[in-house]
């Protein structure tokens, strides 16, 4: 099985600037075999997608590849052009990380896959649409006698990124380069494609590059690791070997710190108290959109926060739970229900009002360089609220600031910084700072970990853990990533299509996860453990499909079109939120009744 | 002639990112760009100062006898009127400099201004904004330019609030257009969650990360404005003679040319069009820059 | 594709309106008395008035406003005040003058400023591409009289192969019967050779002139789209699975085309009313010419006229365009 299907040997990319040449691979030997899955790791910037396109003897404009290629006992870079093109997207297929972008803006999706069915096989233009239609079938799309005729901006991302994976693997190519195929896709739709792609390596025995950031896919799907550093592989070995023993620093250091966190704790239940400090009551958020169509963001949403105590909220893309932050923060104004801080009702304030009691609640944000005035020193960022909120004198303002810079753990030194002179992880710790620096009693986090890289994520967990022993923090964090959520928060609430589907303590919902959305998120988790790998497990209540629009909702439970357990009764009632046990409450009508088939899979 | 700018491209080369690195990396006096453009930016500011000064003749009385060659004595030659060619050439810029540069600034202070209420309260006062401005760029500029100096009366003070009339809305549309995408930006949703008001956020934050297009505009402007008065001038519309003035000094002189008498077009034109490149060497060196930090 | 014209050319209705109305009250709210330039500064009160009385300027302004629209919407611009003739008359023989100038121009500019921005894309940091930056800096914003001056001083005096700067023809040829305004056009059709010829002589030089000024600008866009579209992730996908070559160069001159197009669109339409200075220099009566005599002559009805015909027409090209963008572009209708 463990035929050589390509190797290089000093594979260079340079792109010429006018100040001279930038090098992003440099002098790259790997070999690829048949029916297995490799892994490419690196940080942004070490070159990655330069190495994963230059496999293909090709750049992006205007670099250039050089050194050899051999695929299949061919040199592909002396290969004459017609030869080549041959071999690029028959035998060698790509998938990309922009799949939207990827598609000609100006061609619809039909003409365009029959375009690339036509470069490699002798057909007929009526042919090739037929093939197009086909494929758009095979991968789920409705009506695929009409969407062929749609243009690449009326496609959904998932749409595209499927039909171009069906496209890169109709042609059964013997490689399989994958630019981070995942990146734009949710969790669940992310295991979905990948377990597929797992399959094809095992039946077809294609090889396949994985070009990914995530370490949870590597130790899940690859059977080797390659790690790129500046544009030169500093690591190649198999994936447990990596996972037990890895040799360069950057792989070490991306590995202990998953390590520690492999071993943390679910958030211990002991902490905080029962006294509510936040609590929604029937939330309600519509978005009227430019054709007149309405956009549920966020519909009946209640859920309470206890003083000292931390609450996640978690969802895929589109669930409202970015929506449900900016509601408590009111920099969106809800339709419908109450926000409650201890015997305050928030929405009753007057702007003005509620603009200095802002004091009381902040927020950290997801992109942590685009929340910072990039003209605004640190200094200046930090000590804003303290100039809008406090009558501190100036030096009081110095003193404060460096407590809080000190708190964040960041040295002193960076106070007359810009935002663009700092790492991602030292601007979300300065948007950190800023947020405590008027000590609020309550913080949305709003993603404040997903825009950092591995390391700094890591390391920003393990603050946010600190501070909230420390300082006693009550907050809610937002975020689409479970195991985070497990970590730092006592309870959770889980959304699905702008309404909570579950709620309780973390130990309880992740232990013995009752919602079948639930469960499937949970199950799409990937662990950083090459010995329990998804791949090996069974998956009973895998979900099929993309996530409806929050256009036109169901009239019944809103899974229902993607859940294995649907039955009619699910599609005609609305579902509520019911109680099964005092502190854990589910949207599903069958699991409070207790005939849920299937058993939870994670333990 | 001012050729209107042209829409910049969205969604810059992803390698301009890597190239800009390397541009940031230099210092700036290695920028031929922007050295060149300096150095000519320079020299007319110095010339719209002191040129009247250090000029060897008046420029405004005949000193010596009509259609003089270039010559020691008249280094650049004297017109069919005997006025010394060189002196008027580098006593020009008191008007057109001056006057470029005034109706530049105004029009970048007020358009600036307008753009940054414009795109911030969006709404009944934007779009009534915007229409205006709409229709004044649709106007044929150099007609209605004709049209505001003639009919107000054609001094200095007219010129400059002709110009800074026709180039507001530029300033509007840019300033407006920077102030749309910064708005989106989640640092002004955590400006206003650090509590500040909503004109807070537009001035302390927006509007200083909004000047950069205003300020790269500023300079190209100044070539325009200079272009314009040279050429409303041309066609007598602009300033009156016998003042020193690019434009006019080419318009004396045209119907000399076809008989020979090269040098008393050939020395006002090469200052204008190197004085507009100047600046638009300037603008362009700046707007590099920028786009690397 | 029906609604979306309907709504480009309400817009475009808007917009002339709009700049008809403005016009015609800037015109009269500064301060030039176009009656004491019509009879003198000296005349008595008397022929002062009755001269005011003629030109209806004794009337309010919102009356005179009032018979101007009734005028328009019938067809009428008015006479002018200095020659007395219809200006809906004078305008139809001098815009052709300026359309066929400016056409000819941009035909010109776009023929060889296309393909060496193309070449300037492929080659990023080669010679012609920094010497075309240097072009494209320098041309971009220009005094085109005077590089008209210079290149009359160049080829007719210097070298004496072009015509000198009167007009249309040489004086001692007989100007073909108008019938389209234009002069190539009109002696094509009445079969004149003898003025076709003398009226190409006689183009060549402003028209390369022209050209001259706005290839800088048609150039650098031209550069800067292709290289983003050469590095976008479409081309690049495209060339990845195998798509012949030749196929993926017609994708990138189209996925270029839209700004570039844009651009022309919007140099076209500035031309129309830019052209002034090259007309003063080549003595062409075109429309440029006109406005400034209207200007210089206060002559309102005549300025009026003018700004609204070039308003007109540049609605109308930009209109042409948008609908040529809306066919390549599927995106521009949303």
């Amino acid at each position: 099985m463990n035929e050589r299907i390509l190797a290089t040997k000093g594979l260079t990319v340079t792109y010429p600037t006018v100040q001279g040449s930038f090098t992003a691979v440099n002098g790259v030997n790997l070999e690829l075999n048949s029916g297995e899955i490799v892994g490419l790791i690196g940080e942004s910037g070490s070159g990655k997608t330069s190495l994963a396109l230059g496999l293909l003897a090709l750049a992006r404009y205007p670099g250039r590849v050089s050194g050899s290629i051999d695929f299949m006992g061919q040199e592909l870079l002396t290969l004459p052009e017609e030869k080549l093109r041959e071999i690029r997207g028959r035998s060698i297929g790509l998938i990309t990380q922009k799949p939207r972008q990827s598609l000609n803006p100006f061609q619809n999706v039909g003409t365009q896959i029959g375009r690339v069915y036509r470069a490699h096989v002798d057909a007929s233009k009526a042919q090739a649409q037929d093939h197009a239609i086909e494929l758009l079938e095979n991968v789920g799309i409705n009506d695929p006698q009409r969407r062929i005729k749609a243009y690449p901006h009326e496609l959904s991302g998932g749409m595209a990124q499927r039909a171009l994976i069906s496209m890169a693997l109709s042609a059964q190519p013997q490689l399989l380069v994958a630019d981070e195929p995942t990146s734009g896709l949710d969790v669940t739709i992310q295991a979905q494609f990948l377990d597929r792609m797992w399959q094809r390596a095992e039946e077809t025995g294609t090889a396949v590059l994985l070009v990914t950031q995530d370490l949870g896919i590597v130790a899940n799907y690859c059977d080797r690791v390659l790690v790129l550093e500046n544009g030169k592989l500093v690591e190649d070995a198999p994936t447990r070997e990596f996972f037990a023993n890895p040799t360069d620093a950057y792989s070490k250091k991306v590995l202990s710190l998953a390590g520690e966190r492999a071993q943390a704790e679910t958030a211990s239940q002991e902490a905080g108290s029962q006294t509510p400090l936040i609590r929604l009551e029937g939330l309600r958020k519509t978005f009227k959109l430019d054709d007149g169509k309405v956009l549920s963001a966020v519909s009946d949403v209640s859920l309470t926060v206890m003083q000292g105590r931390s609450l996640g909220l978690v969802g895929e893309s589109g669930s409202g739970k970015t929506t449900v932050g900016r509601l408590i923060l009111r920099l969106l104004e809800a339709d419908e229900g109450d926000i409650w801080f201890r015997d305050t009702d928030l929405t009753a304030m007057s702007t003005r009002e509620f603009r200095e009691f802002r004091s009381k609640i902040q927020v950290v944000f997801q992109d942590p360089f685009d929340s910072l005035n990039p003209r605004w020193s640190v200094e200046k960022a930090i000590s804003e609220p303290l100039d809008l909120h406090t009558k501190m004198s100036k030096a009081e303002k110095a003193q404060r600031v460096s407590e809080l810079l000190d708190q964040v753990g960041l040295s002193a030194d960076v106070r007359g910084s810009r935002p663009s002179g700092l790492s991602a992880g030292q601007q979300q710790r300065v948007c950190l700072a800023r947020a405590l620096s008027t000590e609020p009693d309550f913080l949305v986090l709003d993603e404040p970990t997903s825009a950092l890289p591995p390391v700094a994520r890591v390391e920003m967990i393990a603050l946010l853990k600190d501070l909230r022993e420390r300082l006693g923090l009550s907050f809610i964090f937002i975020s689409h990533d479970l195991s985070t959520v497990r970590e730092l928060c006592q309870d959770v609430a889980v959304m699905y299509l702008s309404q909570i589907v579950e709620m309780g303590p973390t130990s309880k919902v992740f232990a013995h996860p009752e919602h079948p959305y639930t469960r499937a998120l949970l199950d799409s988790v990937l662990f950083h453990d090459p010995l329990d790998r998804r791949v090996d497990r069974e998956h009973l209540g895998a979900l099929e499909g993309e996530i409806p629009s929050p256009i036109d909702l169901p009239k019944g439970c809103y899974l229902a079109g993607r859940c294995p357990f649907a039955e009619d009764r699910c599609r005609e009632e609305p579902q509520l939120l019911q109680i099964t046990e005092p502190d854990h409450l589910v949207r599903c009508w069958k699991s409070v009744e207790g005939i849920l088939s299937g058993a939870s899979v994670v333990g | 002639m001012t050729i209107p700018q042209s829409p910049p491209v969205k969604g810059e080369h992803p390698l301009e990112n890597l190239a800009d690195k390397k541009i940031k990396a230099r210092r700036w006096y290695h920028d031929k760009l922007l050295v060149t453009g300096a150095i000519i930016v320079g020299i007319a500011l110095f010339l719209a100062a002191f040129g009247e000064a250090i000029a060897p003749y008046d420029p405004t009385v005949p000193v010596g006898p009509p259609s003089v060659p270039p010559s020691t004595t008249y280094w650049f030659g004297t017109d069919t009127s005997g006025l010394d060619v060189f002196s008027r050439v580098i006593s020009a810029p008191r008007i057109d400099v001056t006057l470029a540069v005034s109706a530049a600034v105004l029009s970048g202070i007020l358009g600036t201004f307008i753009g940054l209420m414009a795109g911030f309260y969006r709404g009944v006062f934007s779009g009534f904004i915007m229409r205006v401005s709409d229709v004044l760029q649709a106007f044929p500029v150099f007609i209605l330019a004709m049209v505001l100096v003639a009919l107000s009366g054609r001094n200095l003070t007219n010129l400059i609030f002709a110009l800074t009339f026709l180039y507001t809305p530029i300033f509007i549309r840019l300033t407006r257009a920077e102030v749309l995408t910064q708005r989106e930006r989640a640092y002004v949703e955590a400006a206003r969650a650090a509590g500040n008001s909503d004109l807070k956020i537009a001035i302390k934050h927006v509007l200083p990360n909004s000047l950069t297009p205003s300020l790269i505009q500023l300079s190209v402007t100044v070539g325009f404005g200079i272009l314009l008065t040279a050429g409303l001038s041309f066609v007598g519309a602009g300033v009156r003679p016998p003042n020193p003035e690019w434009g006019l000094m080419i318009a004396n002189s045209a119907p000399q040319l076809v008989l020979g008498e090269w040098w008393t077009s050939l020395f006002p034109g090469i200052a204008v069009s190197l004085t507009v490149v100047g600046f638009a060497a300037l603008s362009n060196a700046i707007e590099r820059r920028v786009a690397t930090s | 594709m029906g609604r979306y014209v309907l709504k480009r050319v309400g817009i475009g209705l808007l917009q002339a309106i709009g700049i008809t109305v403005v016009v015609f009250f800037v015109i009269r709210a500064l301060p030039a008395d176009p009656v004491a330039r019509l009879v003198g500064f000296n005349s008595s009160p008397e022929v002062y008035a009755q001269a005011q009385a003629s030109l209806g300027l004794d009337a309010s302004v919102w009356s005179q406003f009032t018979t101007y629209v009734s005028g328009l919407v019938r067809g009428d611009l008015g006479v002018s005040w200095v020659t007395g003739s219809s200006i809906l008359g004078e305008l139809r023989s001098a815009l052709p003058i300026t359309l066929q100038l400016i056409t000819l121009a941009f035909a010109l500019a776009l023929l060889v400023s296309v393909p060496v921005g193309i070449a300037t894309a492929k080659r990023p940091g080669g010679k012609l591409d920094k010497t075309v930056f240097g072009y494209g800096l320098f041309a971009g914003a220009q005094p085109e009289f005077w590089w008209g001056l210079l290149f009359i001083f160049f080829f007719y005096y210097t070298l004496g192969i072009a015509p000198a700067p009167l007009g249309q023809y040489a004086p001692g040829v007989t100007p073909p019967p108008e019938i389209t305004g234009m002069s190539l056009v009109d002696s094509l059709i009445t079969g004149n050779i003898a003025a076709f010829t003398d009226a190409a002589w006689h183009l060549w030089l402003p028209v390369m002139t022209l050209a001259f000024i706005v290839s800088g600008p048609i150039i650098k866009m031209t550069r800067q789209s292709m290289s983003r579209v050469l590095g976008s992730e479409f081309i690049l996908y495209q060339q990845a699975s195998g798509i012949p070559a030749n196929k993926v160069a017609r994708s990138t001159i189209r996925a270029s085309l839209p700004p570039v197009l844009t651009l022309a669109g919007i140099l076209f339409g500035f031309l129309l009313g830019g052209a002034v200075l090259i007309e003063q220099v080549f003595a062409f009566n075109g429309l440029g010419s006109y406005s400034v005599r209207a200007v210089l002559n206060l002559d309102y009805p005549a300025i009026q006229g003018t700004v609204l015909i070039i308003t007109i027409v540049s609605l109308g090209v930009y209109l042409v365009l948008d609908l040529l963008l809306a066919v390549i572009d599927p995106r521009v209708k949303n």
